[in-house]
């Protein structure tokens, strides 16, 4: 049976995104279930090579033979049902390089979603990932010329599949967790980016992921290299229509930074609050090269999602910055782990979360720093605010410290919004809603400046939309 | 000093046999007839590695999927970054020697 969750519906109307489109002309929809069989089939129907089929079918075992995590919301991630799940889902034929080309019903999508727009304005490239695959996918010439590579997973198999061979599940072997190998069985669509030595992508490269089907599961998969000196930005945003039965999102995320590489990669998520997110992102940062994960989760039922930096040459820097915001029925579970194995590397994790209406937050974080690490620095802040008594937060953050050469610093804060902040901002002629909305945002500023303004003015109107009748 | 750890029989090519000897756990890996030693210990979590996937010159962490390169001991993926020790083998006959 699938997990019937009732969203309240003051929400259901604040969810602008929840619209949804007709499913009817779909160019395949797997049964549910995952079986040996259609992992075949996706591998068959993408035309795979050899090796992928086999490395699909070596990953759907693992899958099985992995207990789900006995640590977490483990209620919650034992609501979802496996075999109540569509595994494969493929809105159309191609991959179209021109809107025009890209089917009535996805393209009205992605205009209410306001994609084309935005690659207009701002952005170096463009992919769009509709259920199981990518739909549409653009990338400036210039950039081409310049050898930077910016295509889907599928195409990038097909077109460069020694770098795809070389790289795949290098930096999140697919035993590494139950969901990396569910992901590395069914995978399908996502980003691979190769950025030449020396080359530096000025805007950034947009990645949006739609779910329209109810029950079906979406199991994008992303690498992204950056050769010498090169640096490069990435953003990718997400939203599922409003159904009364969960989905799953269960992406694999690898970055590779190589000596002296720039990697940002921006994440909005906004799924639906009935989305499972169960997401493996990681890093690797060889000498001096620098990667930083900003990450704003708002959407979904329960987001599990811990994104790491693996400071593996000496100099390498990391920066996790994250926001989460949890309302009714939502738990964000995220955080950030940190790996300092080689001298002089440093790192940086700010994490801040809401709490409101009954909802949960965790931040869960790791510091590791190994022998040898001589002159590591690392400075973790959390702070959570928590607007209701109904709601709650949890901190549990572990450091493994090795190296006493090394400088470590942390800071954590839970707090409420104050009376008295807020009567001076209302004796300023606000109302309690515009008040509250106002400080969250403040709360929330450090991960907002860090944002293209569209993205900025975006979450601003989310927080403020979720903080009303908020204060409890 | 040579020790007789285990018999060359026992480790097939394609195959690990975990051995104790002065008292510390080494795990055997028959590469192409070719035996290599390592501790017996993933540096990720700390749990043993005897129970991984051997394949050509990896073996496979059962617990979280790292890679580690048994003919130098190299982590080779993460979760793991540390080497595991290594051992000096050597073969006579039927008879694995682990140096101690």
């Amino acid at each position: 049976m699938a997990t019937q969750l009732n969203a309240p519906e003051s929400l259901v109307e604040d969810y602008r995104h929840g619209f949804h489109d007709s499913e009817a002309g779909y160019a395949f929809k797997s049964d549910k279930g995952l079986t040996r069989e259609i992992v075949e089939r996706i591998s068959e129907m993408k035309n795979e090579p050899a090796w992928m089929r086999a490395f699909r079918l070596k990953a759907l075992e693992t899958f099985r033979s992995k207990p789900m995590p006995d640590w977490g919301d483990t209620e919650r991630l034992n609501e979802i049902n496996f075999d109540d799940i569509r595994y494969f889902v493929k809105a159309s034929e191609g991959t179209e390089r021109s809107w025009d080309d890209v089917p009535d019903d996805i393209k009205r999508t992605f205009d209410r979603l306001g994609i084309p727009e935005a690659e207009r304005k701002f952005l170096s490239g463009v992919s769009a990932q509709y259920e199981s695959e990518v739909v549409y996918h653009s990338v400036r010439e210039d950039l081409a010329k310049d050898g930077v590579i910016f295509c889907d997973m599928d195409t990038a198999l097909r077109e460069h599949p020694e770098i795809v061979e070389k790289y795949l599940a290098t930096v999140i072997p697919v035993a590494d967790n139950k969901f990396a190998a569910l992901n590395s069985a069914v995978w399908s669509g996502g980003s691979f980016v190769y950025v030449p030595p020396g080359v530096e992508v000025k805007s950034p490269l947009q990645a949006y992921f739609r779910i329209n089907t109810e029950n079906m599961g979406q199991f994008e998969r992303t690498l992204i290299i950056a050769d010498k000196g090169s640096k490069v930005h990435y953003i990718e945003g997400c939203t599922a229509p409003q159904f009364s039965t969960a989905s799953l999102h269960s992406a694999v995320v690898e970055l590779i930074a190589m000596e002296g590489a720039s990697i940002r990669y921006t994440t909005i998520q906004n799924w639906y609050r009935n989305i499972f997110n169960l997401v493996t992102k990681r890093a690797l940062a060889y000498k001096n090269a620098t990667v930083e994960w900003v990450d704003g989760n708002i959407g979904s039922r329960l987001t599990m999602k811990y994104p790491s930096i693996y400071l593996m040459g000496e100099g390498a820097r990391g920066e996790i910055l994250s926001m989460a915001f949890a309302g009714e029925g939502q738990h964000q579970d995220a955080g950030a782990k940190i790996i300092h194995a080689a001298p002089n590397t440093t790192s940086v994790v700010t994490n801040k979360s809401v709490s409101a209406h009954g909802g949960k937050t965790t931040y869960r974080g790791l510091v590791e720093i190994f022998p040898g690490a001589v002159g590591a620095k690392t400075r973790v802040k959390c702070d959570a605010l928590i607007m209701d008594e109904k709601s709650s937060s949890d901190t549990k953050p572990t450091m493994k410290i090795n190296e006493q050469r090394s400088t470590v610093e942390h800071e954590a804060s839970v707090s409420k919004i104050g009376e008295e902040q807020l009567f001076y901002a209302m004796s300023r002629g606000l109302s309690e809603a515009d008040a509250t909305a106002m400080i969250v945002n403040g709360f929330f500023d450090f991960f907002v400046k860090e944002l293209p303004m569209e993205y900025a003015v975006e979450l601003n109107r989310l927080v403020k939309l979720e903080m009303e009748g908020a204060v409890g | 000093m040579s020790i007789p750890a285990a018999k060359l029989s026992e480790v097939p090519a394609g195959t690990t046999k975990r051995v104790v000897v002065a008292g510390k756990a080494v795990l055997l890996c028959n590469v192409g007839g070719n035996v290599y030693g390592i501790e017996d210990l993933c540096t990720h979590d700390g749990g043993a590695l005897d129970q991984g996937e051997l394949e050509g010159t990896r073996i496979m962490c059962p617990r979280h999927g790292a890679f580690f390169d048994v003919t130098t001991g190299a982590a080779l993926t993460p979760p793991a970054v540390m080497p595991v020790g290594t051992f000096v083998v050597r073969v006579e006959g039927d008879d694995i020697f682990v140096e101690g």
